[in-house]
């Protein structure tokens, strides 16, 4: 026994930090994907031209190693001087915006996101191995009933044989318990029905006030895929309100109206399908933002404005359903987390520029908010150079730590981000 | 007998719950306590009762006014003073004489006109302003901000289209502050030729842009 022991021991460990390996690699590569998807999307794609070159093989073209970021700093400069960045600039005719904000080992990140990254394979048969997890389940739930109902008939099996054998010798045993009467059968059974009723009820009362994938019929077939992924229109030409108060704030119908003035037709390229796979037409969907805005699409102009109430005859709010609500008991405001936390909106909203119709991504859960609160790292002021968000230049005693070594960063939960009072009060 | 019962009610509240806790994706599900999920006091978006509110002032006798509108004239601390030319084609000839009020700004004053300027302009005016934003063939006819027309434009004739719209472009009063705009304005110029030096590769482009757009003018 101490033999399997010593070995075991090892072995177990290696296997922990394998697996915890594995998952930092994974945030990491999280990360990368992240930053890319809010500062390059939009001209660059990894693995094909756009507005801006394909970004693999990044490594090879480059002239020189560091050139890379000196480029996203401030390419006017490298245009100017290098005759490398001057040959890009020729043949794609435009220049790129110089993101001087980013951080070598954001660049670091990003660039190996571009390299690892696979364009999703699509499934070439129905009958292919989409849902491959779900299917494993499937055949180890069916084994193991299989093998459960092995095991009762071998046992009848053993009974009977038995009774045989005691006939045959003579043997008087009081008549065997049927099955359904046995204690032993019955009890099983019991213990059985508890643990799956009560894992589905746990379940259920746990999930009861959640809304996680709600994804409500809104009055106007609005795409975020269309808008904010085909469009690249940013998240906060519309919902201005995340970057300065509480409230993300849905757009008025004027915001609509900046561009629908001269769109008035749907012209693809995306298919506008709903949930269920009925199509939608989307020119007709601009007509009902029309009828909203009280706006004219014949004449190109607003309704006269007869009864004096300051918008156009017949104009409405669009009365859009809520998918995201955190309960009443619960203070959140979203420039805190936007402007200060710096947040991408994706981390809490999911891929929204990829969603035809918006669902809620995660579950709003406390144990949800709790967890990114402890791993999250605050943009910690650092004295020697100054950066950072210099609010934190008052936390004497982190500061002693990290120069003493005996923290090296701090995340939300340091700073009094599990507090009750801090979201309950 | 006892033992039923309380077996049965065990099975029926599992069943119940189960039940209950998968809808459809469509509705949002129970709740626990909707009064404490669902603000008592009237939050942002929130449905008023119209029995007791009104936004109509015909009916301000008997229910309570709120059109959730600011008193007309509020000023909020520390913003700029409103601008008060109107509308129309004289105002748009006055606005020649408006001045931009900042004053020097800061390397981080210029980023964020700069972050401004990509999420609200750069879709239409691109991040350049050459016109060549995500959306500028679907909207068409948009301003190359880079043309000597925008660059000997005043400050105060851009703050008032951006203020009340101009052509295909709608008013954006209502997603930038009165100060937002005057950064933006400031961080356009930033974007234009200086008169006569074209010694950097953005002037350069604008330049070769702006000299073509005369040809096919």
């Amino acid at each position: 026994m101490s033999r399997y022991r010593k070995i075991f021991n090892p072995v177990f460990t290696a296997f922990l930090l394998l697996v915890s390996l594995s998952f930092y690699q994974k945030s990491y590569a999280a990360d990368g994907e992240a930053l890319f998807k809010a500062n390059c999307a939009n001209c660059h794609k990894p693995d094909k031209d756009y507005t801006g070159p394909a970004l693999q093989g990044w490594k090879g073209r480059e002239p020189s190693a560091d050139w890379i970021y000196k480029w996203i700093a401030n390419p006017p400069a490298l245009i100017a001087s290098d005759p490398y960045a001057k040959a890009m600039f020729d043949k794609y005719k435009i220049q790129m915006t110089p993101f001087p904000q980013l951080k070598k080992e954001e660049i670091d990140a990003i660039m190996k996101y571009v390299d690892d990254y696979k364009p999703p394979v699509a499934p070439t048969s129905p009958s292919g191995q989409p849902g491959g997890a779900t299917d494993n389940t499937l055949i180890f739930g069916i084994l193991t009933m299989v093998l459960a109902l092995i095991a009762f008939v071998l046992l009848q099996v053993n009974t009977n044989l038995r009774k045989l054998s005691d006939e045959k010798e003579g043997v008087l045993r009081p008549e065997p318990v049927p099955f359904y009467k046995n204690k032993t059968y019955i009890m099983a059974a019991i213990l059985v029905l508890f643990s799956v009723g009560g894992y589905f009820t746990m379940e259920g009362a746990i999930g009861m006030g959640r809304q996680q994938n709600y994804q409500p019929v809104q009055p106007i077939f609005y795409s975020h895929k269309v808008h904010a992924g085909t469009n690249q229109i940013s998240c906060l030409y519309c919902h201005g309100g995340a970057q300065d108060s509480k409230q993300a704030s849905i757009p008025s119908v004027n915001v609509c109206m900046n561009c629908h003035k001269a769109i008035s037709k749907y012209e693809g390229p995306d298919v506008l399908e709903r949930e269920d796979g009925t199509a939608v037409n989307g020119t007709a969907e601009i007509e009902k933002l029309y009828a909203y805005a009280g706006w004219n699409s014949t004449t190109k102009a607003y309704n006269p404005d007869t009864n004096g109430d300051g918008i156009p005859d017949g104009a409405s709010p669009i009365q859009w359903v809520k998918v995201h609500n955190l309960p009443d008991h619960v203070y959140f405001n979203h420039s805190q987390h936007i402007k200060v936390g710096k947040q991408q909106c994706q981390t809490c909203h999911g891929n929204i520029q990829e969603m035809p119709e918006v669902y809620q991504f995660t579950e709003l859960s406390m144990g949800w908010c709790i967890n990114c609160h402890r791993d999250t790292k605050v943009d910690f002021y650092n004295k020697k150079d100054s950066t950072g968000n210099k609010f934190y230049s008052i936390y004497e005693k982190f500061h002693n730590d990290i120069k003493k070594g005996k923290m090296d960063s701090v995340t939300v939960e340091n700073i009094g981000g599990t507090e009750c009072q801090k979201c309950h009060f | 007998m006892k033992r039923i019962t309380l077996f049965t009610a065990i099975l029926v509240t599992m069943i119940m719950v189960t039940i209950s806790s998968c809808g459809s994706k469509r509705n949002p599900g129970r709740i626990y306590m909707p009064d404490m999920a669902y603000s008592r006091a009237y939050e942002t978006y929130a449905l008023r009762d119209s029995n007791i509110f009104t936004s109509d002032p015909a009916d301000l006798g008997h229910k309570i006014f709120y059109n959730n509108q600011p008193v007309n004239g509020t000023i909020q601390r520390g913003e700029l003073f409103p601008y008060t030319l109107p509308n129309d084609s004289i105002g748009y000839k006055m606005s020649a004489q408006v001045l931009n009020p900042l004053g020097p700004w800061t390397k981080a004053d210029s980023l964020e006109a700069g972050r401004l300027y990509n999420i609200n302009c750069a879709i239409c005016h691109g991040a350049t302003g050459v016109a060549n934003g995500p959306l500028s063939a679907k909207i068409g006819a948009i301003a190359n901000l880079t043309l000597p027309l925008y660059v000997s434009m005043a400050d105060g004739t851009m703050f008032h289209s951006i203020t009340y719209g101009k052509n295909n472009m709608g008013s954006y009063a209502s997603q930038l502050d009165r100060k937002q705009r005057w950064m933006v304005i400031k961080y356009i110029r930033s974007l234009q030729p200086k008169a006569g030096a074209a010694t950097t590769a953005a002037s350069a482009t604008a330049v070769t842009d702006s000299a073509a757009a005369k040809k096919t003018k």
